[in-house]
């Protein structure tokens, strides 16, 4: 049994993430900010996603989440 | 930290990228699989963790000296018990006991003593228990590292909600070295997505659109709504359960391990007998092994099997929750199976009836079950046989197209499912990842706002 391929699903997995994050508005911000105090590395962290968050704004991103999301609630009744 | 939120994905993915990093050091692989268990559980309560080290440390020394002395083995039993015992029921003899008490000062002492119930408990004491048992009955050979036990006992993916792993089939995983295919991958990617397709969608749905109010306001509903809903819960609760098994299942195989299957298509079975073989197998196989066999099974007369019966399915009843609710509906599945071996062979062409009568039977006992306590149970039977309900709720096309589909996953054919799992199998590496993650996404998208529990993580 082999373990090739393994490298390529983890990049194309983070590849996603990053798509997701771009293009999903202030979702990964929100979370950040719900997520329980990571103590000394706390602030680190925060300004961090807050750095690349501004840097998102700055592309002018759609927020493609949002809109699928809609169309899947309407068109399904999901309300 | 449940699996259907962004806090995990963002979790397993660090996690998986690490697990593929040290995947050539198995000692490496080990630390880092119960440092991230670890830190999945603490993200309830960081003090839990103490308690699951704790459970830890008994089993692997109750693993050791086990096979030799039978006192080693009984006080490790009896520590693993008492443990769940105090966490899980310790809330609900001290409210009973108050009860019977009263109007008396130590009634309302007991009644403001209270313990926080770790989430898990349940799954992790019984993995702790069966080692102990396995180790003393020969069936493994104990562990001289306490890591492995660790592993074994805090692995994060089925940590919470089980499926309640043997160490026989556990252990010798972490041995070996690391290997994941495409065929471990594909078949983790369309369980994922079935896993959460199940819990985010049909039984969320499910709960919002027609369970939760039904089950809240019995006394307004006529008997149709009343019966929707109760087959409502039971694919809602099948779809929670059986939604968080699957992608357990799947996030186990991406790290490198297999699990046995937990759900068998239940609500087409053909008896009581034949749904619990289908229904949470890893806890009724554990039942089976560690309580009715012991108690002595199917051996001895009628009357005695009947007794192992019902003491096994009330004792599977308290298992799932610390209520009389629960006591009721393992002892009525005892009852019921009793009955049902008492008529075996005997039912004729009425055979034909079997799975419509064996789900009947199980949605009735959901009931309980779902209405928390009497008064609640007594008010939806009531309902089931009210002609007019001033203020019915209304069934919508979402809602019965839910049930349509929980029941459609009961009864398709496995071979469809194995020819999707053979296409994604199929795939290159980029395109499962690229499925898993927009599958994920629209997921996510269809999804209700905010995180709904899952219902067995109460247990």
């Amino acid at each position: 049994m082999g373990t090739r391929g393994n490298p390529t699903f983890l990049a194309t997995l983070w590849a996603a993430l990053i798509l997701a994050w771009i293009f999903s508005g202030e979702q990964f911000l929100d979370l950040m900010f719900a997520m329980p105090d990571a103590g000394a590395v706390d602030d680190w962290l925060l300004g961090i996603v807050v750095r690349a968050e501004d840097m998102r704004a700055a592309w002018g991103a759609p927020d493609l989440f949002a809109s699928w999301r809609g169309l899947l609630h309407r068109t399904f009744g999901l309300g | 930290m449940v699996f259907p939120t962004l806090q995990f994905v963002l979790f397993f993915a660090v996690v998986y990228g690490l697990n593929l990093a040290v995947a050539g050091a198995a000692a490496w692989r080990k630390a880092l699989l119960i440092a991230a268990s670890y830190v999945f559980y603490a993200a309830w309560d960081w003090r839990f963790c103490l308690l699951m080290a704790g459970v830890s440390a008994i089993a692997w020394a109750g693993g050791l000296g086990a096979r030799r002395h039978r006192w080693a083995r009984g006080l490790s039993i009896v520590l693993l018990i008492g443990t769940l015992a105090l966490f899980k029921y310790f809330n609900f003899f001290t409210l009973s006991l108050a009860q019977l008490l009263q109007d008396s000062v130590l009634a309302r002492d007991l009644s403001l003593l209270r313990v926080i119930l770790p989430v898990g408990i349940s799954f992790y004491t019984f993995q702790a228990i069966s080692y102990v048992m396995d180790c003393a009955r020969g069936e493994i050979a104990p562990r001289r590292n306490p890591f492995d036990v660790a592993l074994y006992i805090s692995f994060f993916p089925q940590l919470v909600a089980g499926p309640i792993v043997r160490a026989a089939d556990f252990l010798p995983q972490i041995d070996r070295p690391f290997a994941v295919d495409a065929a471990m991958r594909g078949a983790a990617v369309v369980l994922i997505l079935s896993g959460l397709f199940k819990k985010m969608v049909v039984a969320n749905y499910l709960s919002v659109l027609l369970v939760d109010p039904v089950f809240a306001y019995p006394e307004g509903q006529d008997a149709a709504v009343t019966a929707l809903a109760v087959l409502g819960y039971g694919i809602q609760i099948y779809c929670d359960f059986s939604g968080y098994s699957d992608i357990a299942i799947g996030i186990a195989l991406l790290l490198g391990y297999r699990f046995m299957r937990n759900f068998d298509q239940p609500y087409r079975a053909r008896g009581l007998s034949d749904f619990w073989r289908r229904w949470h197998i890893s806890l009724s196989s554990w039942i089976r092994d560690y309580l009715y066999i012991p108690l002595g099974g199917n051996r001895g007369t009628p009357a005695r099997v009947t007794v192992n019966l019902l003491l096994t399915m009330t004792l599977a009843g308290l298992w799932h929750g610390a209520g009389w609710n629960f006591l009721a509906w393992g002892f009525l599945h005892g009852l019921a199976l009793a009955a049902e071996r008492a008529i075996r062979g005997r039912t004729g062409a009425l055979s034909v009836l079997s799975i419509p009568v064996t789900l009947l039977i199980v949605l009735a006992l959901w009931i309980p079950f779902r209405a928390s306590d009497w008064d609640g149970t007594l008010a939806i039977l009531s309902a089931l046989t009210r002609a007019e309900g001033f203020a019915a709720t209304a069934i919508t096309g979402p809602a019965l197209a839910l049930i349509a589909l929980g029941l459609a996953m009961n009864w398709l054919p496995m071979r469809w499912r194995d020819r999707v799992e053979g296409g994604v199998i199929r795939l290159p590496a980029w395109a499962q990842a690229a499925l898993l993650a927009a599958g994920t996404v629209t997921l996510f998208a269809a999804a209700q706002d905010g995180v709904a529990p899952f219902i067995y993580f109460q247990f």
